[in-house]
């Protein structure tokens, strides 16, 4: 068809007249050469010479700059009727929940006349006390997104609600055989209306779950262990012992949104109980939890069922077979699990019944049942059901189907097979409906398109757990002409009539099912977003039985290749999201690139490179596995399990050029779309869902593959392209708990001191506090003092605050060609520091007379990670202040750091000067340049409104950094003071310690005496990065402060005796 | 002898430059005396000089006066007309109450005798057949005035023109004479107008080199002075959908303006009411017989009341907003909170906005000359030297405020006064030492207090 059609530029190239065909022929025109036009020799005759041309053009540009500089007319319209709750220029909050089908949390929505531009974690509500996980910070962005379907489609053609609502529901109530394939529904509202729709069906009705990532095994061993297919609470809070195999709980397992914030609990090693949780990690994809366990081990996938059974073994005092490289942090894991009993918790995130029963044994055999597991709260989450699934998918392939529904589900991206996708492209299904909010890959070979709304236009109700129920409301009226799609089913099934934009059907029904659920009262439900169910929901008590082990996960023949999750871009649900393909990995750093990773020694001895820079790729190798291959980077990813590989699901999405959103695609290097090889626009990373083991019917997220070498390289974008701090323990301070309970502050904090005479003259070791160059800022204990304190120990990394912080500051997408070009604009960072065998710790020299930065720089095969939140520290001496030519950047009597946008003409001197590298240059005008149209929100109609309207959007020219958030002190100093109180502390916090799910970042008012942050600075363990350079920052770390045991440290932190340090206050 | 074409360009090209010259120094507005201003600022919204309008036109209004024998009396009348036809010793203010159906004049009790004398002086010497200007309402003249400033004024221009001229004209009667004396003498030498130029430039170098030092500069500074102007809003008064007279309604009505604005207390914006807001009074006011009607109906379209269904109107449910055009617009690197302002600092509209009371057309960026004459801002001894909605003007403003944090009933305050007690008490006495602690002392000219 496209051969066919034909372009013409203009009538002449359309009919081919001679003189087109003439000027064709030549690709400049001839008939106004350069030559001819200089060899005129009236030319140095005409009157106006070179320079009086000059002249004239100087000032008529001049007469044109000064009469351009009316101001526009701008216009102004106000409401008609103004809504009673909005005030315009105030935020409005909306307390509602989250749950896209894979993750779920308590939210607070931020909104501004009426659009959501901001989302947080309710700290107050729900079960998940706040924590969030990037993509939950970044689905705002996602009511915005341009490409969504804003019309019901019929054929992929604009239709009307009337016209398919009448075609679906005869086709469902006429049906033979009718399937609903949606991921996990938590709704029990939604349920209710699905099973009015299968009641009108006339035929059969079928009602499948099916999530992209499962969790079936899970269910399938319970039901084995105690009699009924579950999935319990897990409180990690309690356990003084984790043990974790192959599970990332704090960014992909599970409930990471309840676990983060219960992990964080047990990593205080100042808590009141005295005790710190000690961590295990087996597992061979360095994941978020791994980098912050104690003792990380590299496992195969093969060699979890010898870890789980060497420790069952253990635990029963019987001696296992396990091999040697495991043994060492296995036998300490036991000892640990015997150590603390109920106290503990194991956890396995392989999707294998075996190794699941045997995690059950486990903690059975522990006690855990009843502590940290508790087996009558029940997840609701993750019901999928694989084989029902593979079984319907058989049934749509021989036409056994009428009428397919998709409801939030995408399975001919993630199901592993591509059977359900020839079956839809040849029509073997007479109505084929997809409710979801793209022309995905399933939307776009569906007959119907019935968009739902987003999740932020639409009232909900959710009961994550067996008791709890949460509702979800709408913060802005629908953009589009979408539907709800729990209205879509009763409309379907005749038990409702549509109503547009203002509908209360979802109200209405939410209401009746609250009223059958919970006597509370529905508007206090509201206001909080949920409530807690009485515990007789339910009835049986169970019982753990021992029975023989399902089928454990086949040997492996080859390289391991693991399918894994990445904390941003998890199963590809957000791949359209710029946010998040731009937030930089929190292990490996890289953005907006799927990769496969393997260990950085193993990579050398194979022959693939293992350093990379803005100029020089990496290797390109091909894995294939079930006959499916995948061609992509190879990554060093030190800590990855040797004789394995891991490439992250989510990728390769709208293969096929479908509509899933701007951002999802790769960009040109000068604006528009790289395009593949088909035409379309080239996906980002590859698909490797097809790379799934579905032996048993159990998607099994590792397979045995093949590894080959490819030829060429390729750039990847990363933010951080070293990988140790490489001994500078002025950046990087860790101790281990023991050395904390027993030494003194000396030992693991030491201050940094300088020599200098006293007045005998004798050498004297001063703190380096007491030399100063600058006059202080008059800052100390006058009016505020705006500080933070990071405390290393909890931070685990999960660049939440990186995603928020973008939210909150309107910080630009720069794509990955500019990152690659380390022109990020993140006003926050996380470092990620990797210890290597030169160090004892991150951080640390073994020995200072053979330490060699050389060999400091390469991590260790399996190394210990540090990841520190980086970002302006607002030093009272601020270094870029004092060289900034026209002052855009001062000192307030706050203690900030001001940047002032419209009076920086860009020199980049402050840049150049900072010693932590936290500023921001605006190389582009990311609003508006070309280049960023794709991925920049800011350069979409839709999509700007998501910006913060507080926040000045920057222009191209000019420096930024974080600012602490001054528009949200500025607004915390305003209530106070129409309040007529003083700022309270915790009134004021930064976007990033607002979404901290682990509370590592404290801020406040250090000027308050009683203040958290002031008592944060004070601690034994606060130090600030780069004390010695004298700059006096106003952010605080703390030591990490890890549970292990490590003689090494042990002996290299000692306490000074001798220490001659005058406590004088300096002034 | 003979002209080429570049020396001809060249010629014009001075010419040019020196208008524009002209041009730029005389582009500072100037009013010719103190009559003219106090006219401008304190009789303009009701009185023309050649028409009568509100008020009588005050040409010649003192002759009037003469001629009734109460010449003396016309001081008393313009500062405080009430109490003299009160007293009853003037006819003719009597006359002029009744002639204007008892409207009622301001009071202008800070005018001196010799103002008013001043303004009459200034409004007499106006000539009643020069420009239409001086014709017609003043309040219009303001609307035009910006423009006024920002082009040439004809009478430099034709002053530059004439000066050329008559330069051209002398140097054309030395060339004659030149030529006469060449032709008589015997000089073989023919010297171009260039060549002349520089040999005489040459001659009288110094004097050159001084009045070419005087124009650089004036050009410099002319240039800098336009550029200062550009985006300054000073008097800009955009023309509105709706012709709403902030007089009435703050004024003779008494409407706070608060209940209008209502999220002034509240908020970083003041608010343009939403038309809920206008239907709360007009539902009732529906100027009917009265020439405004057609701008109340404007409201009614808007707030799709239709007046004359059912008993007393009733909502058809078709809205369409009012589309306004927005006057004092800050840029958008600019962050200015009201509620800061007016519920913490305790400001009155007027300090900034001037007295929209008095304010007859719809709304304009008041020169700062008149919000000098805001009685709270004398009272707070706040004095701008620098135009309305600039920078400069902020900032002079928070140089000047004082903010009383001794004794306010505000906790904020009194945290930041006992820190500033308990810590350093050389700090808070330098800040007191000019008898007040000023928005500047505790902050308020950095940055990051209104750029983010």
């Amino acid at each position: 068809m496209a051969n066919t059609k034909k372009y013409w530029k203009g009538i002449d190239e359309l009919n081919e007249t001679k003189s087109f065909q003439e000027s064709k022929e030549s690709e400049f025109s001839q008939s106004n050469s350069i030559e001819s036009f200089l060899a005129d020799d009236q030319l140095s005759e005409s009157s106006t010479g070179r320079r009086d041309f000059l002249k004239f053009l100087g000032f008529s540009v001049a007469a044109a700059t000064v009469a351009a500089c009316e101001a526009p007319v701008i216009k102004a319209v106000p409401y008609v009727m103004k809504p009673e709750n909005v005030t315009p220029g105030m935020p409005t909050w909306y307390a509602s929940t989250y749950y896209d089908g894979a993750s779920y949390a308590s939210i607070l929505v931020k909104t501004r006349e009426a659009r959501p531009i901001f989302i947080k974690g309710n700290k107050h509500f729900g079960i998940t006390k706040g924590s969030v996980t990037p993509p939950i910070i970044a689905s705002v962005l996602g009511v915005y997104d341009s490409e969504r379907i804003k019309n019901p489609l019929k054929a992929g053609k604009k239709s009307s609600w009337a016209a398919v609502d009448k075609e679906i529901s005869s086709a469902i109530r006429n049906g033979n055989k009718v399937a609903l394939i949606s991921s996990t529904v938590i709704s029990p509202s939604t349920l209710s209306a699905i099973s009015e729709l299968g009641s009108a069906v006339k035929g059969e009705f079928e009602h499948i779950q099916y999530d992209a990532i499962s969790y079936s095994a899970m269910r399938n061993a319970n039901e084995l262990n105690f009699g009924k297919p579950f999935i319990p609470s897990y409180d990690f809070s309690k356990a003084k012992t984790i043990v974790s195999i192959n599970a990332d709980f704090l960014s992909t397992w599970l409930m990471p949104t309840e676990f983060a914030a219960q992990y964080g609990e047990t990593r205080n090693p100042e808590s009141d109980g005295g005790w710190m949780s000690k961590h295990f990690q087996f597992e061979s994809v360095m994941s978020v939890a791994g980098s912050n366990a104690d003792y990380r081990t590299m496992t195969k996938p093969s060699e979890e069922e010898a870890v789980l059974k060497y420790i069952l073994d253990g635990l029963r005092g019987r001696s296992g077979t396990i091999p040697s490289s495991l043994k060492k942090s296995a036998d300490l894991a036991i000892k640990s699990l015997q150590e603390n009993g109920k106290e503990s918790l194991v956890v396995c995130g392989t999707n294998n019944t075996g190794l699941q029963q045997l995690a059950n044994e486990i903690n059975e055999h522990n006690g855990a049942n009843g502590t940290t597991i508790d087996l009558y709260n029940e997840l609701q989450m993750f019901q999928s059901e694989e084989a029902k699934l593979m079984n319907c998918v058989k049934g749509i392939s021989s036409g056994k189907y009428d009428v397919v529904l998709f409801y939030n589900s995408n399975p001919v991206y993630s199901f592993p097979k591509d059977e359900l996708k020839k079956a839809l492209k040849s029509k073997k299904v007479k109505v084929s409906v997809s409710l979801n909010s793209h022309a995905d890959e399933t939307g776009a070979l569906c007959t119907y398109n019935c968009p739902d709304h987003h999740g932020l236009e639409s009232w909900a109700d959710y009961q994550p757990k067996s008791n709890h129920y949460a509702i979800a409301q709408p913060t802005i009226r629908p953009l589009h002409n979408t539907a709800d799609a729990l209205e879509s089913f009763l409309v379907w099934s005749g038990k409702a009539e549509r109503g547009g934009k203002d509908s209360t059907v979802a109200y209405d029904k939410i209401k009746e099912t609250f009223s059958n659920i919970s006597g509370a009262d529905f508007k206090m439900v509201m206001h909080n977003s949920c409530v807690d169910l009485p515990q007789s929901m339910i009835e049986d008590s169970v019982t753990f039985n021992s029975v023989g082990y399902a089928a454990m996960p086949k040997k492996p023949s080859g390289t391991e290749v693991i399918m894994y999750q990445k904390s941003a871009i998890g199963s590809g649900i957000h791949a359209n999201n710029p946010w998040l393909h731009e937030l930089p990995d929190p292990i490996t750093k890289v953005t907006w690139d799927n990769y496969i990773t393997m260990n950085p020694v193993e990579m050398r001895k194979a022959g693939y490179k293992t350093t990379y820079d803005q100029e020089n790729g990496l290797s390109m190798a091909k894995v294939t596995v079930n006959g499916v291959s995948v061609t992509l980077p190879i990554y060093p990813l030190p800590g990855q399990a040797t004789g394995t590989v891991g490439i992250a699901l989510g990728y390769g999405r709208g293969g096929n050029g479908e509509k899933i959103g701007k951002s999802a695609y790769q960009t040109a290097e000068y604006g528009g779309y790289a395009v593949s090889k088909n035409g379309k626009p080239a996906s980002i990373g590859a698909n490797v869902f097809p790379m799934i083991s579905t032996d048993n019917d159990e998607f099994y997220y590792s397979n045995s593959g093949k590894l080959s070498n490819v030829a060429g390289e390729y750039i990847i974008a990363a933010t951080q392209i070293h990988h140790t701090v490489m001994g500078r323990h002025s950046i990087v301070r860790e101790t281990t708990k023991e050395i904390f309970d027993s030494k003194g502050k000396e030992a693991y904090n030491p201050a940094h001191t300088l020599q200098t005479l006293d007045d005998d003259l004798n050498h004297v070791e001063k703190p380096v506090s007491e030399f100063d160059i600058w006059d202080a800022h008059p800052v100390e204990n006058v009016g505020h003092r705006w500080g933070m304190s990071i405390d290393l120990s909890s931070c685990i990394g999960c660049s939440n605050c990186l995603v928020a912080c973008q939210s909150e500051n309107n910080v630009p997408v720069v794509g990955k060609d500019e990152v690659r070009r380390g022109r990020e604009m993140h006003w926050l960072r996380i470092d990620r520091y990797f210890a290597s065998d030169e160090e004892a710790a991150v951080g640390t020299k073994k020995n200072k007379d053979s330490f060699s930065y050389d060999q400091a720089e390469i991590a260790a095969l399996n190394p210990k990670v540090v990841h520190m939140p980086m970002m302006c520290q607002h030093c009272n001496h601020a270094p870029c202040e004092t060289v900034c030519p026209v002052a855009a950047t001062t000192h307030s009597n706050e203690g900030l750091n001001q940047m002032t946008y419209n009076r920086c003409i860009g020199t980049r001197y402050c840049s150049n000067n900072c010693p932590y590298k936290v500023r921001r240059f605006n190389w582009f005008n990311y609003p508006s340049y070309k280049k960023f149209t794709e991925i920049n929100p800011a350069q979409d109609d839709l999509g700007r409104m998501v910006l913060n309207p507080d926040v000045t959007v920057r222009s191209r020219g000019v420096m930024e950094k974080c600012s602490f958030c001054v528009q949200r002190i500025q607004a915390t100093k305003l209530k106070s003071k129409i309040d007529k109180v003083p700022v309270e502390d915790g009134e004021f916090s930064t976007a990033c310690a607002d979404v901290c799910p682990t509370n590592a970042i404290v801020v406040g008012d250090w000027n308050d005496v009683n203040s958290k942050i002031r008592k944060s600075s004070e601690n034994k363990r606060s130090y600030q990065a780069l004390e010695e350079v004298g700059i006096r920052p106003n952010v605080w770390y703390k030591v990490k402060v890890r549970n292990e045991q490590n003689n090494l440290l042990s002996k290299l932190q000692v306490e000074k005796k001798s220490h001659h340090g005058s406590n004088n206050k300096h002034h | 002898m003979k002209i080429t074409n570049t020396q001809r360009v060249k010629g014009i090209g001075s010419v040019l430059t020196g208008l524009l010259l002209l041009a730029f120094i005389s582009l500072s507005p100037s009013y010719h005396s103190q009559g003219e201003a106090l006219f401008k600022a304190k009789c303009a919204t009701c009185h023309a000089v050649f028409q009568n309008g509100t008020g009588p036109k005050l040409y010649g209004a003192v002759e009037r006066w003469e001629a009734e024998g109460e010449g003396e009396l016309i001081y008393e009348w313009v500062q405080n007309n009430a109490k003299l036809r009160g007293s009853g010793k003037s006819k003719r203010a009597a006359a002029v109450f009744a002639e204007y159906k008892g409207s009622v004049m301001t009071v202008f009790a800070d005018l001196t005798n010799e103002q008013i004398g001043s303004i009459f002086e200034w409004v007499d010497s106006q000539d009643p057949n020069a420009s239409a200007g001086g014709n017609t309402q003043a309040g219009l003249e303001n609307g035009s005035s910006e423009e006024e400033e920002g082009g040439l004024p004809w009478t430099w221009i034709i002053l530059g023109v004439m000066f050329v001229i008559i330069i051209m004209a002398v140097s054309g009667v030395r060339r004659q004479l030149k030529i006469a004396t060449k032709e008589s003498g015997d000089s073989t030498d023919s010297l171009t107008y260039v060549e002349e130029f520089k040999t005489w430039a040459w001659k009288y170098r110094l004097y050159v080199g001084l009045v070419t030092l005087v124009l650089v500069l004036s050009l410099i500074v002319g240039l800098f002075k336009v550029l200062y102007s550009i985006n300054v809003m000073e008097n800009y008064q955009p023309s509105q959908p709706i012709a709403f007279p902030h007089d009435v309604h703050a004024g003779i009505n008494g409407i706070d303006c608060k209940y209008c604005h209502n999220s002034v207390t509240k908020s970083k914006s003041a608010g343009i009411p939403s038309v809920n807001v206008c239907m709360n009074c007009h539902k009732k006011i529906n100027g009917e017989g009265k020439e405004f009607k057609g701008e109340i109906d404007k409201i009614y379209t808007a707030a799709g009341w239709d007046p004359t269904r059912g008993p007393a109107g009733e909502y058809t449910g078709k809205t369409s907003p009012i589309v306004w055009n927005k006057v004092h617009n800050l840029p958008d690197h600019v962050y200015f909170n009201h509620s800061q302002h007016v519920v913490v600092g305790g400001l009155d509209c007027k300090q900034c906005h001037g007295d929209m009371a008095k304010m007859k057309e719809t709304a304009k960026v008041q020169p700062h000359g008149e919000l000098n004459k805001i009685q709270e801002n004398i009272d707070s001894k706040i004095e701008f030297t620098k135009p309305t909605l600039t920078m400069g003007w902020c900032i002079e403003c928070h140089g000047q405020s004082g903010v009383d944090i001794a004794g306010s009933d505000n906790a904020y305050y009194d945290e930041i006064h006992n820190r500033l007690k308990k810590n350093d008490y050389s700090l808070l006495n330098s800040y007191n030492d000019d008898g007040k602690v000023t928005v500047k002392e505790l902050g308020g000219w950095e940055c990051s207090k209104c750029h983010y």
